[in-house]
């Protein structure tokens, strides 16, 4: 017996757990405001994220494998919250279909069978399309309005066009369909598919304070309050690195970084103290009292 | 018995590699009703039809069957041998092993194997291969030519001038097509105007030429030599014969505020207008939609002011027939749009370019129309946006084209070119400014035409980029260009004023509808179908249907007026002769058995089968049955198929002869 209408198996990834338990958290308020089952796959593991496809192609595809497998274990489709970890999950689906030969191969490697059975989903497909924009903006008990928000897409959620499929891969607007829905106004920008930098920024920060400036200056000529972002590398670079950019570039930002769902939980009704904004680096309070939010 | 020779043909290794020519051959030999049979490296040459005469004349052969390529290919070449032997010419059949055969087969001994039951079935179908005589039917010497830019002009010049009478359709209300819409031409820069209006006046007035614009193709019907075409002539609101093109009317009339086609929609129109101030014919047309008379039935300024009377608010659509024996299509190209596309389809737009809402990223005609003389601007270079003048303008070639992820492979051909000569433009018009190019590759296959764009590099300075750019963004008043430099593997930003995007070449919107009508083939992306990509381009398969221009495939000025010289001629041999000889491939009906169900009827897709009253000698009804009309009849079978009393029967494929072929296997 289901309670809701709605279930989905979770795999929230090693981020969701660490850097961003704030992404976690809002999620799981999230979805419970919404009545949206989601339970967490047992004894999931790294997906490999970015390094594991550059350095062993096998390796990269045998972790997605594996967490795939025991995705199965729970009934639903598979909910996905980081922008890297729905990449390589969808990415090892796409190869493995593609493959006999590779297929084999991680099969050895899993010790088990490959399964493609269960749909990978992006929470904003789930959001969009599954639960849909009327019953998602009905849900709105505190609309988000006079927020502008400026919706960052990075790299991965799109691309590459064969791979995920959530939308137009280089003019998508499922985020501002989702956050529109929710009454925040978006801004029309030129930076929302540009690369942050990712995970340069351990071993070439130049590298990232250069894009990540680039992304938040563009923000700020569009005259936005606030980035949304789906991604916990582009969180890190945007919101931990955005003091560092500042001083590395002569510009002042001071622009809140939040991930889609701590924005959605608010305008839901989720209380603010659960959404993880005291773990934020650039404080968002002010701007949320501001437009009398929180 | 028959006296059947088998001739197997190695077609150099296309055939002998996979297949065992001489095994086939001496297969052959022992088939019943076969008396002579052998094998040869080109059939089709000359030895090779030489050997085909003399075996038929010594061993006395009364039927052929050659197994080498599809008929399509030498059907034709091997008829005319054996009727110069003295056979008749529909005696002699193709077997495909090409083809059908060793092109799509790789094991050896299997694909023999195969090569040998094909020539086995054609022997067994020549064996009840009748004696057929061509059909003769009249030829209306007149041509239709659809399309009024370069190419269609070009064509129904040559062609009237050989005498004929040509009917010149144009769905604009003006001919002239791109060409008129051009600044100056590549190689030369010779001003494109002073080439082409002087054609267009040719047009108008050659006595052979009667020219229906703002006119489309409602339908075509008949065959080669007898085509029926019925022309929409769409409402003018202007009666043609009285009007005087005086241009009281545009000037009078109180809506001047439509966006101009013609310009790309720089710049501004009356609803009632010539699209340009040299249209031919120079004949306003009222846009009823945008006109305050339709729209509200207040004003009629026009038809006050008119003169001799020529504003008529109540003229309709009307419907000319015209008889011709060939037509030349001549529709031309546009060019894709950035636009976003809708979802499914097979051609995306360019999210990563802003989906064409930037203002001052514009295509290369847009440039065109800014760089002409009888442009919006005069001729002088100023971006939409704000009207000031650029100083550093960013060119972007293979945009679109060349391009899968956005669905387009081919490559435009023109752009490479046409970019050259707009950074050659604009050095001249704005004497400090900087053009750059972003290029994959400088294609400048043409007489003269590497040394112009070496000119435009060396000379005139324009900085060439061998790169993609990634994305297009508005930055203030600035358009920024992310892009790449592989020649350095760097990644290159400008701030550019302009950016002029050279957009991939496409068919007409509505191609792949005209094709239908016309019956002629077309492809994936809706360019129409040569007969034979290098010895008929200027033919369709379809008899009697010529193609002129970018409508076949990208093309350039000189191209395209080769190709429609190239299209008129093959208009003026067919019209050479009186009557034309047609294949005697058509279906014949069984009076004896026929009921007139006429299921026929409804199939056929030529309508050719017609009602027959069969009288006795007082001209008494008997009975009624089919009749179909062979100089109509395109041999296609389906009445046969369909005819449930086995009734009617195409010569040459009738049901016995494919009876036989498949007791042969």
């Amino acid at each position: 017996m289901t309670k809701h209408d709605l279930n989905y198996s979770y795999y929230p990834g090693c981020s969701l757990h660490a850097s961003a338990r704030e992404y976690d958290e809002s999620t799981r308020g999230l979805f419970h405001a919404l009545g949206i089952g989601l339970v967490e796959v047992p004894d999931w593991l790294c997906c490999g994220a970015t390094p594991a496809h550059n350095v062993d192609e096998l390796l990269s595809l045998s972790l997605c494998a594996k967490n795939l497998a025991l995705a199965e274990r729970v009934a639903g489709d598979l909910a996905v919250a980081c922008a890297a970890c729905f990449s390589r999950l969808k990415a090892t689906q796409h190869h493995l279909a593609e493959s006999e030969t590779k297929r084999r191969q991680v099969e050895y490697a899993i010790d088990g069978e490959v399964s493609f059975a269960k749909p990978v989903k992006h929470l904003l497909e789930i959001l969009a399309t599954d639960l849909g924009l009327d019953r998602l903006a009905a849900a709105v008990r505190k609309p988000l309005a006079g927020l502008r928000v400026a919706c960052y897409y990075g790299c991965l959620l799109t691309r590459p066009p064969e791979v995920p499929q959530l939308d137009c891969v280089e003019a998508p607007t499922i985020m501002e369909r989702v956050i529109g829905a929710a009454g925040a106004a978006t801004v029309a920008w030129s930076h929302r598919l540009e690369c942050c930098g990712a995970n340069f920024t351990l071993s070439r920060p130049g590298v990232v304070l250069k894009l990540s400036g680039d992304i938040l200056a563009s923000a700020k000529r569009a005259g936005a309050d606030c980035l949304m972002v789906a991604c916990p590398l582009c969180h890190g670079n945007l919101d931990i690195r955005q003091k560092e950019i500042e001083e590395a570039t002569g510009n002042r930002f001071g622009m809140p970084v939040f991930y889609m769902t701590q924005l959605l939980a608010l305008a839901v009704g989720v209380a603010p103290s659960k959404l993880g904004f005291d773990s934020m680096i650039v404080n968002p309070l002010p701007l949320l009292r501001e437009k009398g939010l929180v | 018995m028959s006296r059947i020779g088998v001739f197997v043909c190695h077609c150099g290794e296309n055939i002998s590699r996979t297949v065992d020519v001489e095994k086939v051959a001496a297969e052959a030999a022992r088939l019943p009703g076969v008396s002579y049979a052998c094998d040869y490296k080109y059939m089709c040459s000359d030895p090779g039809q030489s050997l085909l005469k003399k075996a038929v004349a010594e061993h006395g052969l009364d039927g052929v069957v050659v197994a080498a390529c599809s008929p399509r290919m030498h059907e034709k070449t091997f008829r005319s041998a054996a009727k110069s032997a003295g056979l008749n010419p529909f005696l002699c059949e193709m077997a495909n092993i090409r083809e059908h055969c060793s092109w799509v087969h790789e094991d050896r001994e299997e694909a023999t194997a195969k090569a040998s039951d094909i020539v086995a079935m054609m022997v067994a179908r020549v064996k009840k291969d009748k004696r057929l005589v061509p059909i003769t039917v009249p030829v209306t010497k007149r041509a239709l030519v659809i399309g009024g830019g370069i190419a269609g002009i070009q064509a129904a010049l040559d062609i009237a001038d050989a005498g004929h009478q040509v009917v010149l359709v144009e769905r604009e209300p003006s001919i002239g097509g791109h060409m008129a819409q051009l600044s100056e031409t590549f190689p030369t820069l010779d001003c494109s105007q002073c080439i082409m209006t002087p054609r267009m006046v040719d047009a108008a007035n050659h006595p052979n030429i009667t020219l229906h614009t703002y006119s489309e193709i409602e339908s075509v019907d008949g065959y080669i030599g007898n085509f029926q075409i019925t022309v929409r002539k769409k409402a003018r609101s202007v009666i043609e014969e009285r009007c005087t093109g005086c241009g009281i009317c545009s000037a009078k009339c109180p809506q001047k505020k439509i966006p101009n086609s013609f310009d790309k929609n720089l710049g501004l129109r009356p609803a009632i207008y010539v699209p340009f101030p040299q249209a031919v014919p120079n004949t306003p047309v009222i846009d009823r939609a945008n006109c305050t008379y339709f729209r509200s039935g207040k004003c009629g300024v026009c038809q006050k002011v008119c003169g001799p009377g020529a504003i008529d608010y109540g003229q309709e659509d009307s419907l000319i027939v015209e008889p011709v024996g060939a037509i030349v299509v001549a529709t031309g190209f546009e060019l894709y749009s950035i636009s976003e596309k809708p979802k499914g389809s097979p051609i995306k737009g360019y999210g990563e370019f802003g989906h064409g809402t930037i203002p001052d990223v514009i295509d290369g005609l847009t440039f065109e129309r800014l760089a002409s003389a009888s442009g919006p601007t005069g001729g002088k270079i100023l971006r939409p946006s704000d009207g000031k003048e650029p100083k550093q303008v960013v060119f972007v070639q293979c945009v679109g084209s060349r391009a899968r992820e956005k669905g387009i492979s081919y490559c435009s051909k023109i752009c490479c070119m046409y970019t050259a000569k707009h950074t050659m433009l604009y050095r001249h018009k704005v004497h400090d400014g900087q053009a750059y190019v972003f290029f994959m590759d400088a294609r400048t296959p043409g007489k003269n035409y590497d040394e112009f764009w070496r000119r435009a590099v060396e000379e005139e300075e324009a900085v060439y980029i061998r790169g993609m750019v990634s994305r297009l963004y508005q930055k203030g008043d600035k358009v920024v260009v992310m892009g790449s430099d592989i020649a350095v593997g760097l990644q290159v930003e400008i701030e550019a004023d302009l950016v002029v995007l050279a957009t991939a070449v496409q068919p007409r919107t509505g191609a792949d509808t005209l094709a239908q009508k016309l019956g002629i083939s077309y492809d994936r992306y809706n360019f129409y179908s040569e007969a034979h990509a290098k010895l008929k381009p200027v033919e369709c398969a379809t008899a009697g249907i010529y193609l002129a221009g970018a409508c076949q495939g990208p093309k350039d000025i000189p191209d395209t007026v080769s190709q429609a010289s190239a299209a008129a001629a093959k208009v003026m041999t067919l019209f050479a002769k009186s009557e034309l000889e047609r294949e005697p491939i058509v279906a014949k009906v069984n009076e004896r058995t026929c009921v007139a169900c006429l299921y026929c009827r409804k199939v056929c897709p030529y309508g050719a089968v017609e009602e027959k009253e069969l009288r006795d000698r007082q001209g008494n009804l008997i009975r009624v049955v089919a009749y179909v009309n062979p100089g109509v009849c395109g041999g296609c079978g389906t009445c046969q198929a369909t005819c449930p009393s086995k009734s009617v029967e195409l010569d040459g494929y009738t049901d016995e002869q494919i009876m036989a072929m498949i007791e042969s296997l």
